[in-house]
């Protein structure tokens, strides 16, 4: 009985095949970043990298720490869902250093949300500014307690 | 018997000793890498993607149109000046319907001059031919089976465990498929940076425990922000729910999205 002998022209194939496969396997595992696959497949660093941005906005509670007198005048009236943000800028370099005043050219005012609109809701309390008195509202109105008269 | 050397085998050795020690090391790496796959690490700030599932809720009855939302939204993440928006609002205007035609209401009309940034200009309609007008704010819907995520070519956006939808800007090529995938037009290709950008909600800031910038920064509370596995006592959106029926947005597309809607028209796609 003859032994079987693998074709030389075979053998050579396997090993090529091999050597391919091994050299993918070898460069794919330099290539592949560490964290790829912790979570899925996708870098599972690249969550902490978006997440390390530093924050533009302070935040409600960062104002608490100093201001919260104004911030209780605020809950007891109708602006109490406002951000202080919303009206007085961005504030962050502010919180971290309380000389730097927040910046007041990103803050907004009264006619932002009270201007008539078509499109407005019922029950926010709409003026059409040319027909409302006063070129200034804080004449008639507090804007911490705005139920409230100077 | 006496062992033969040839160039052919001795050659022909040499060749199988180097596949078996590249088979070898090939199959250490792998071993590793499966290794990884499985140890999780947390985030360096100690945050831990698994623990955390967020939910934002719009109710869509106290959106005033400010703009207010997607002002932050650019001041807070850096978005480039010109029409790129991360959060916007669109203003919808139905009209009455024509007299004598067998219409309930009319086409309606929506705009969003600057993602609604700047105010909306008056209508060109008068109030009497109008029917309903309404805004609604936009956002990456945080689909739980995202479209944008399955046509992603190079695993560059991803759905982390927390059910943010992000985009890793090291590996996103720019290719915009994921741009025309999502339905909701939430993306966009940065001109700065040409890779695909859409809301993180605000990943940088909740991570550290902050609201993202447009919740903080809504006047009204018409967006709620919440975290489904640490839900307080009297959490807004347990309130929320309780107070509202709630609907998502093209529901019919099978995306489940995480972004609900209280109050919404059937004209919102």
């Amino acid at each position: 009985m003859r032994r079987f002998k693998l074709p030389p022209q075979i053998l050579r194939l396997v090993l090529l095949t091999l050597a391919i496969v091994g050299s993918y396997l070898v460069a794919r595992s330099f290539l592949t970043p560490a964290s790829f696959g912790q979570y899925g497949w996708y870098r599972g660093d690249a969550l902490a990298e978006i997440a390390s941005r530093p924050p533009v906005f302070a935040g409600k509670q960062s104002c608490d720490e100093c201001h919260s007198d104004i911030l209780h005048k605020l809950a007891a009236d109708a602006h109490k869902t406002l951000s202080c943000e919303a009206c007085h800028g961005v504030s962050r370099t502010h919180t971290d250093n309380p000389d730097i005043l927040p910046d007041k050219t990103t803050g907004s005012y009264c006619i932002r949300c009270h201007e008539a609109n078509v499109a407005r809701p019922a029950w926010l309390k709409q003026i059409v500014v040319k027909d409302h008195y006063g070129p200034k509202c804080t004449e008639c109105h507090v804007p911490h307690q705005p139920t409230k008269t100077p | 018997m006496k062992t033969k050397f040839s160039r052919r085998s001795s050659l022909l050795r040499m060749g199988g000793a180097i596949a078996g020690l590249l088979t070898l090391s090939a199959a250490r790496a792998a071993k590793a890498a499966v290794q990884k796959v499985f140890v999780s690490t947390t985030a360096p700030n100690g945050y831990d993607p698994t623990k955390h599932k967020w939910l934002m809720c719009i109710d869509d009855t106290k959106c005033i149109g400010c703009g207010l939302c997607a002002e932050a939204c650019k001041k807070e993440n850096g978005v480039p000046e010109g029409p790129f928006y991360r959060t916007w609002i669109e203003r919808y205007i139905i009209p009455k319907p024509k007299p004598g035609s067998d219409q309930t209401r009319g086409e309606a009309i929506v705009d969003s001059p600057n993602g609604g940034m700047h105010g909306f200009p008056e209508p060109t309609l008068s109030k009497d031919q109008i029917e309903h007008a309404f805004f609604v704010p936009k956002l990456c819907n945080l689909c739980e089976n995202p479209p944008c995520v399955q046509v992603c070519p190079v695993g560059a956006t991803f759905r982390a465990p927390d059910g943010a939808v992000l985009i890793d800007p090291k590996y996103c090529i720019g290719c915009a498929f994921c741009v025309q995938a999502c339905p909701y037009g939430s993306r966009f290709l940065n001109p700065v940076t040409h890779t695909a950008e859409k809301c993180t909600l605000c990943y940088h800031r909740i991570t550290r425990g902050l609201k993202p910038a447009c919740v903080e920064i809504c006047p009204a509370e018409a967006r709620i922000f919440g975290d489904l596995k640490n839900l307080k006592t009297d959490d807004p959106i347990q309130k929320f729910y309780e107070k509202n029926r709630v609907q998502v947005l093209k529901p019919h597309l099978g995306t489940e999205p995480r972004v609900l809607y209280a109050g919404l028209d059937k004209e919102v796609r």
